[in-house]
């Protein structure tokens, strides 16, 4: 292989493995905005809740107490970081939404995830403090190579989980009665009650199921984040960008938009250096919503999740 | 005296704080086709989205089967056994003809095999929708999309089927389609409480009907006693 071709496959896996990450992210805030119409503003900080968690059950509490080895230490942590993000979900829906849901008020929940989002954060700040913590993943230090191509072991791990999580929401949403009926109450509310379907019993599984994905994104992220309090704020803008980009409550159309902005982002640092990433990306997040604002797969525009 | 099956009782239904509904009653008995007809704005369709449960009375009270369901939501009462064809037909634009049908058939998710035999008996009254299966529902003509809201609602087996404006927008040919339909539906044992803008279709085809104006009933009966009233001929059937 010559170099070029190296170089392009090179940095193609590492574009899929940032892509595999951002989808994780956006997939949640498209699920979301799909069934509620809403931007869940404390997306971000449920990323954050995922990673420390890991952090904690990877370093901490599953070596130290339950004796495992560092890699099944992380991949544990892999599956309490979805869990706690799942019940961080669950606890959101019957607190904050739920109730504001009945008063029938669009405004109100959109400034509440703005609440949620400062009471995470600050919460986070007062128990761990405003100092990065080090997670290091157990999988970054196995490389793998094939011939003069490199990956580590992290990356490998993060494009399996993500891809798995990712394939099997896209399943749910499209084989199981329960995801046809998600898709019913994103498409038209009312008259998915008319058809026996609890529209609240479905909007609360959404943001159950887009908070244990933040969580589990958290814990796969977390190895490369500065991990402090505000951790998830660093990916959240580019989730933004790649929910934007396929068109919002598009789930096709985001992890579509999520894999070319990993992609572009790897070439980038390729070509023009890691510092111009937010600009090539947000470029062309504004040449898409000039060009085609109802994002990547137009046909399908109006669908929501 | 048998219990009817659906009883409405004095309901006063509003958008906001502009009642469109004052005060309507009217009863449905078991196997019968009721038909409430009146003009635009009087308030028909208003009172099938308060039987439906998509709109809380803020007065009077609504009974079926003998229970009084007018605090329960809408999927309650769908589970109950009412089912809508709302205004408009409201199909799942993205979902395909079969996923619509299987949303019908929600309530009896968990027999998979059941829902899949309605299904077909669905796909064997309107052949058309089989030709169109795997398509979604946002691809279908008017009078195809009506007859896969009717087939849908239809779904879940109700004991009462209301429709709302099933002839709107669509053909004659097609209208007399959905009109069989619907009394091949009622023959084979389900109430029906049609509102139709079309008073001659829906006096034919019912056997009692309530006439509303202005959110209330002004005159009720057998539909050939109202096809004679005076008032309903002048007003809705354009002859003297």
């Amino acid at each position: 292989m010559n170099d070029l071709a190296t170089l392009l496959v090179q940095q193609s896996i590492n574009g899929v493995y940032l892509g595999c990450l951002y989808v994780m992210v956006a997939l949640g805030l498209t699920l979301i905005y799909g069934v509620m119409n809403q931007i869940n503003f404390a997306h971000a900080d449920f990323v954050t809740v995922g990673a420390f968690t890991a952090f904690f059950v990877a370093t901490r509490f599953a070596t130290k107490v339950l004796g495992l080895g560092d890699a099944a230490a992380y991949l544990v942590s892999i599956f309490v970081a979805l869990g706690a993000g799942a019940v961080l979900g669950l606890l959101v829906n019957a607190l904050v939404f739920a109730p504001l849901r009945e008063r029938g008020d669009e405004l109100r929940p959109l400034i509440a995830t703005i609440g949620i989002s400062v009471l995470l954060e600050n919460g986070q700040l007062a128990l761990f403090g405003p100092i990065p913590f080090q997670f290091d993943s157990p999988f970054a230090k196995e490389t793998i190579r094939f011939g003069r191509i490199f990956f580590t072991g992290q990356s490998v791990l993060v494009v399996v989980v993500s891809m798995l999580a990712i394939g099997a929401l896209y399943a749910f949403m499209k084989f199981t009665f329960t995801g046809k009926a998600l898709r019913a109450v994103s498409q038209d509310r009312e008259t998915a009650g008319l058809m026996g379907i609890n529209p609240d019993f479905l909007i609360g599984l959404t943001i159950v199921i887009a908070s244990a994905m933040a969580g589990m994104a958290g814990a796969l992220i977390g190895p490369v984040l500065v991990l402090t309090p505000f951790a998830g704020a660093t990916v959240i803008v580019k989730a933004f960008a790649i929910v934007i980009i396929g068109g919002f409550g598009n789930i096709e159309g985001t992890i579509l938009a999520g894999i070319l902005v990993g992609i572009i982002e790897a070439f980038t640092v390729q070509y023009l250096g890691s510092g111009l990433i937010d600009l090539v990306v947000f470029v062309l997040l504004l040449v898409m919503l000039v060009v085609r604002p109802t994002g990547l797969i137009a046909e399908r525009r109006e669908e929501n999740v | 005296m048998s219990t009817p099956l659906l009883a409405v009782e004095s309901i006063e239904l509003a958008y906001g704080d502009v009642p469109a509904v004052r005060d309507v009653s009217f009863k449905v008995d078991e196997g019968e086709i009721v038909t409430l007809v009146g003009s635009n704005g009087a308030g028909k369709s208003t009172t099938l989205r308060g039987v439906a449960g998509l709109m809380r009375p803020r007065r009077g009270r609504i009974v079926f089967q003998g229970r009084d369901i007018t605090s329960l939501p809408a999927w309650e009462r769908a589970i109950a056994g009412i089912a809508l064809v709302p205004e408009g037909r409201r199909v799942f634009p993205f979902l395909t003809v079969r996923e619509n049908l299987e949303m019908g058939g929600y309530k009896d998710r968990r027999d998979g095999a059941r829902v899949g035999a309605r299904i077909e008996r669905m796909l064997d009254m309107f052949p058309r929708l089989r030709e169109r299966a795997g398509q979604r529902a946002g691809t279908l003509s008017g009078g195809e999309q009506q007859m896969l809201a009717l087939t849908r609602a239809l779904m879940s087996e109700p004991r009462l089927l209301c429709l709302d404006e099933p002839s709107l927008g669509l053909a004659p040919l097609v209208v007399q389609e959905i009109f069989r339909g619907i009394r091949a539906i009622n023959a084979a044992g389900t109430s029906v409480l049609l509102v139709e803008q079309n008073a001659r279709y829906a006096l034919e085809t019912a056997s009692r009907g309530y006439v509303l104006q202005t959110g209330g009933v002004i005159a009720s009966g057998p539909c050939t006693e109202l096809m004679h009233d005076a008032r309903v001929r002048q007003a809705y059937l354009g002859r003297g």
